[in-house]
């Protein structure tokens, strides 16, 4: 790809950007019933470095979300009907060996370059001077360099995530060949192979590019000793990745199968295959729904322990609201496709100022609450195929007004870094229709 | 240890069913007329038969007679064959292998064509090729071979001349040493590409007929168990892991597939013995297949109780190693949930 | 995988308007399958021609299942005058061969067929309700039967009793009803650790009543998809019996006519083989579409067997 690789100037110093944006992202599902509009108008940001958090109910269109960033929604019967999710991809900063300096503001990480202006800024990348991709648009090949590369995901259910007939190495080794085959070469010392057809060979090998006749070949004497290198060089690699995600034994555990393994084993396992080529950015959905509570605290800690050490920024998909609160910095709250709030993470929970979010928080479970009474939001999640112009909380709002039935409220700044949709902190684009209040409950 | 256990216990129920069917076996011969009818040659003189009715005890009751007829299964005596005029063990060997030669042709054509088929059709799932491998399935399983068999005779044999019939051509036939009984390996090993030319020739058009409901079966099979892999996370996964769709289609998905698919192709084995019968007759081919049912119109019963008896312990084993080799293969799967 | 978003659930329906509304539900999708359909249609065409046979051809004295002899017109090509599909080589009307052949064939199947439902559905269930020994034993006869491939041991039991039309039936219905066992039992079974039997047992209801109202109508999909199917295969088997030579020569029976004409193809001959076993193919072609559909809408993940 030539937007990742070539950048042979120095690095000028660019003023900080998000890693990734979305902006105004839809994606609608053909269904027998007609289109379902799982994700209506969706926008945030995603600084570099930062831990954005994105909670919501079952089928509020989070999962979507996070899948759209790799394009792995699949198509029919999804539509990709607008928007679009810009990213910016960053490097180790070359000032400074990733130490952090002046250049990339401490970070240790620098932008790559926008290759149309070179940094002094332009259209291709709205002035930032940041190298600017939108991911819906990326071409298949460039979009497989950013896949588990530059944006990596971890999946749900670590247990179904993982191939149960390959082994941890099989597993962890595809990213290192898919990726960082060069690397690989050299380390095994095979890099000065030329142009020949043992070099084009061990390349093509490490690329995940031979044909079953050159796996053949490779198993001959003479080459066989090679493609060992190769494998040891990987086998390092693998261990290291393992190691960090403090899995004890790496050695032992590549030789295993997913089945042979614990459910937090696993999880760290997928952890470890999605930092292993050190990402800009982790998409995490649900990384510990499916694990037991003495385990998911320990996961936590250490996606918070990687994510500090590698500075990646992460995306956190959950529907556990406390569960966020530990480990984000912001957190966005959205409802049947929309955002309704964002704010750093604290805000969040002192001062909720969305009624849907306000409900979620007094649901959880608290010493403060009565004995025998369970908080819950009256209503279900409102079918969402051709949804009118209405709040998509109407309906099920405790402070419903006229406004909410006849407009649909974007987000809108109420202060530093938090933007709440709701009629009740801005005011409708019909003045006449009555306005929400936190005074007048309805329900 | 599951798997184990599981074999353990296939095992050994195997050779109660092998008893099982024998003693089926048995009873036709039964009802079949008389007892001694397998043995009979028209060779043989009165002191010939009253001889064979001590030996087998046929004035004992049944139970003896039985146990008796079963011992001279085990010993090897499996009666006198009236269509080829010979004992039925000296026979078989020669017609098996020829049966053999032709359904491991079909197998292989079979396999190979049903799993690329429904690889194709699976990824390309709901649209057009899928389509059509659907059709192509469903009739496969619904095409009664026989009228298969004659419309591609009267097409490829009596219109275009382009294949033969029977297993070879008589002179080249006889121009080689027959070894291993199988034409093909047996040209190869002899040097003559011309009667190996020959012997291909020869088993393309009873291959290819017999092969199509196997292909029929194992494309479906291959085509909806990708669909399903196709589904599950894991694929998903692969593909955020940055990996080229050809490679998650043929690393993750269609590995996995593979494995129900197994079960299909022992499945399809069952399809193919019973297909060789009618095959065997249209195509002329020597094998098993037409020495039963020239056996079943001249009231040959010694062939029909031997064939019987050999494709069933054929089946039972074929059926059991496939079930063995899927709990193997499956268990990482089933017990990783 | 991807979340959907829900979809709002109606109020409760009384149990006789959910049960109509389930079979309205079942009848729409099946039709929505356009190979379902076709399946259907093959079914309604050949049934048709079955039952109105005597209506649509002239039936042969003194009995319609016997194939006419035209001595005058041996062996004539298809649109020869008065014999659309040709003669066969001595001299019957290929069309009424097809016709009549489809009466056979109907005859054949539904006799087999209700014989086999009946011994299997009655065996499975003595074996799925008594348990222990008597489901063992049992079992273990069924798995012997199903250790022979069906076809050769339909040939094995027709060739020792005899080459007539009964004795194929007879075969066959010796050789099929294992299936319907497995069905049954397995169904049972699966209903006996449900909770309603247990309820109704709580009640009071007799093992009978309990049998014919809560456990036979659960039970019972799987056995007509796989009669369905059934239907379509017995044909096919039958037919092949009966080319192979176990059958009676000279009925209208599809198989005894692709036999037959066998001898005229390397003549170039090709009509009288070809037609009939076609309509073999298109009979057994309906039946496993329309079971196929019936299956997917029914029970969509039990394994039947072919």
């Amino acid at each position: 790809m030539t937007m990742l690789g070539d950048n042979p100037a120095a690095t000028p110093k660019l003023a900080p950007a998000p890693v990734a944006s979305v902006i105004d992202l839809q994606v609608h599902f053909r269904s027998k019933a007609g289109v379902v509009h799982a994700v209506d108008g969706v926008s945030f940001d995603i600084a570099d470095g930062e831990t954005l958090g994105l909670v919501g109910e079952t089928g509020c269109g989070k999962s979507v979300t996070a899948r759209s960033f790799l394009r792995l929604v699949p198509m029919p019967p999804g539509i990709q009907a607008g928007g679009s999710i810009l990213f910016r991809p960053h490097r180790g900063c070359e000032a400074c060996f990733g130490n952090g300096c002046d250049v990339c503001h401490q970070s240790g990480r620098a932008p790559d370059v926008c290759g149309d202006c070179a940094g002094s800024g332009c259209d291709a990348c709205a002035g930032t001077g940041h190298l600017t991709v939108d991911l819906l648009e990326v071409a298949e090949q460039d979009l497989r360099n950013i896949r588990g590369n530059r944006i990596a995901m971890i999946f749900q259910d670590p247990g179904k995530a993982l191939n149960p007939a390959m082994s941890i190495r099989d597993q962890l080794a595809e990213v290192f060949y898919a990726h960082r085959s060069a690397e690989l070469l050299a380390a095994a010392g095979l890099d000065g192979g030329g142009d020949g057809p043992v070099g084009t060979l061990m390349r093509r090998k490490a690329g995940l590019r031979s044909s079953r006749l050159e796996d053949v070949l490779l198993t001959l004497p003479s080459l066989r000793a090679r493609r060992n290198r190769l494998r040891v060089a990987a086998d390092n690699r693998i261990a290291e990745a393992l190691a960090e995600t403090q899995i004890p034994n790496p050695r032992k555990v590549m030789d295993r199968y997913p089945h042979e393994l614990s459910g937090g084993m696993r999880q760290r396992v997928m952890i470890a295959q999605a930092l292993a080529c050190d990402p800009d950015l982790l998409i995490a959905d649900e990384p510990t729904t499916a694990l037991d509570v003495t385990v998911q605290a320990r996961i936590l800690e250490l996606i918070r322990e990687l994510q500090q050490r590698h500075r990646t920024s992460v995306l956190y998909i959950s529907h556990d609201l406390s569960l966020v609160r530990r480990v984000c910095d912001r957190v966005a709250v959205m409802y049947a496709g929309r955002i309704v709030e964002v704010a750093p993470a604290a805000e969040i929970f002192n001062e909720p100022s969305h009624p849907y979010t306000r409900g979620l928080l007094a649901a959880i479970p608290a010493a403060s609450h009565e004995r025998g009474r369970l908080v819950a939001i009256a209503g279900t999640v409102p079918e969402l195929i051709d949804p009118p112009p209405a709040c998509r909380f109407a309906g099920r709002c405790p402070f419903e007004a006229e406004a909410c039935q006849l407009h649909d409220p974007d987000p809108e700044a109420i202060g530093v870094g938090h933007e709440v949709a709701c009629f009740i902190h801005h005011p409708p684009p019909d003045s006449t229709a009555a306005r929400p209040s936190f005074d007048r409950q309805v329900r | 240890m599951q798997i184990r256990d599981y074999i353990l216990r296939r095992l050994m129920v195997l050779p109660l069913l092998i008893v099982g069917v024998s003693i089926i076996v048995f009873a036709l011969t039964r009802i079949g007329g008389s007892p001694i009818g397998i043995y009979l040659s028209h060779e043989m003189s009165q002191e010939d038969v009253a001889q064979l009715e001590e030996r087998f005890h046929l004035n004992d009751p049944v139970p003896v007679q039985y146990f008796y007829w079963a011992s001279g299964v085990l010993t090897g005596d499996l009666g006198w064959s009236g269509v080829a005029a010979a004992p039925v063990t000296e026979v078989f060997l020669p017609k098996l292998a020829a049966t053999m030669e032709l359904a491991v042709t079909s197998a292989i054509v079979a396999v190979a064509l049903g799993v690329a088929l429904g690889t194709f059709a699976g990824a390309r799932r709901n649209r057009f090729p899928d389509h059509l491998t659907r059709v192509f399935s469903i009739s496969g399983a619904a095409m009664p071979l026989f009228w298969f068999a004659i419309l591609l005779l009267i097409v490829f044999w009596v219109y275009l001349g382009w294949f033969p019939i029977g297993r070879s051509d008589p002179e080249m036939w006889a121009r080689i040493d027959h070894p291993t009984n199988l034409y093909t390996l047996d040209s190869l090993l002899a040097g003559d590409f011309g009667a190996f030319r020959d012997a291909v020739w020869h088993l393309i058009l009873p291959a290819v007929t017999l092969g199509y409901g196997a292909t029929a079966i194992i494309a479906r099979m291959m085509r909806s168990s990708l669909v399903e892999e196709l589904q599950e996370d894991y694929v998903d996964a692969a593909r955020a892991k940055g990996l080229p769709e050809r490679l998650v289609l043929r690393r993750h998905a269609r590995r996995n597939a593979l494995i129900p698919t197994v079960t299909v192709i022992g499945l399809s084995f069952g399809f193919l013995l019973q297909g060789s019968v009618v095959a065997e007759i249209i195509f002329q081919w020597p094998g098993l297949g037409r020495w039963m049912a020239d056996s079943v119109l001249r009231g040959d019963q010694a062939t029909i109780m031997a064939y019987v008896l050999f494709t069933s312990v054929l089946f039972l084993v074929v059926n059991l190693a496939v079930d063995v080799m899927y709990a193997y293969l499956d268990r990482r799967v089933v017990l990783g949930e | 995988m991807v979340d959907m978003p829900m979809t709002r659930t109606g109020p409760v329906d009384s149990a006789l308007r959910v049960r109509l509304r389930r079979a309205r539900e079942l009848t729409a999708s099946l039709l929505r399958n356009p190979t379902t359909v076709a399946g259907l249609v093959f079914i309604v065409l050949l049934l048709g021609m079955a039952i109105f046979a005597p209506l649509l051809t002239e039936p042969n004295t003194p009995d319609a299942y016997q194939m006419p002899r035209d001595w005058g017109a041996i062996a004539v090509p298809p649109g020869s005058p008065g014999h659309f599909l040709g003669t066969t080589n001595v001299g019957g009307d290929v069309l009424y061969g097809i016709i009549w052949g489809a009466r056979t064939s109907l005859r054949l199947s539904v006799i087999v067929v209700s014989a086999t439902v009946a011994i299997g559905v009655t065996v499975g269930s003595i074996a799925g309700f008594r348990g222990g020994r008597v489901d063992e034993v049992l079992m273990r006869i069924v798995d012997v039967f199903l250790s022979i491939p069906e076809l050769i041991f339909a040939l094995a039991i027709a060739a020792v009793l005899g080459p007539s039309f009964r004795n194929i039936i007879l075969a066959l219905a010796v050789v099929f009803w294992v299936k319907y066992a497995r069905i049954m039992r397995a169904q049972i079974i699966h209903v006996k650790e449900n909770e309603y039997v247990d309820a109704a047992r709580m009640i009071g209801d007799s093992p009978w009543r309990i049998y014919l109202k809560d456990v036979l109508p659960n039970s019972i999909t799987p056995v007509i998809v796989q009669a369905t199917l059934d239907m379509g295969n017995i044909v096919l088997v039958g037919a092949t019996l009966s080319f192979i030579g176990l059958s009676e020569a000279g009925i209208a029976e599809w198989g005894v006519l692709v036999s037959e004409g066998q001898a005229g193809i390397s003549a170039g001959r090709w009509w009288s083989s070809t037609f009939p076993g076609m309509m073999v193919f298109l009979w057994a072609l309906g039946f496993n579409l329309f079971g196929d559909g019936l299956r997917d809408i029914l029970d969509p993940r039990t394994e039947t067997a072919r």
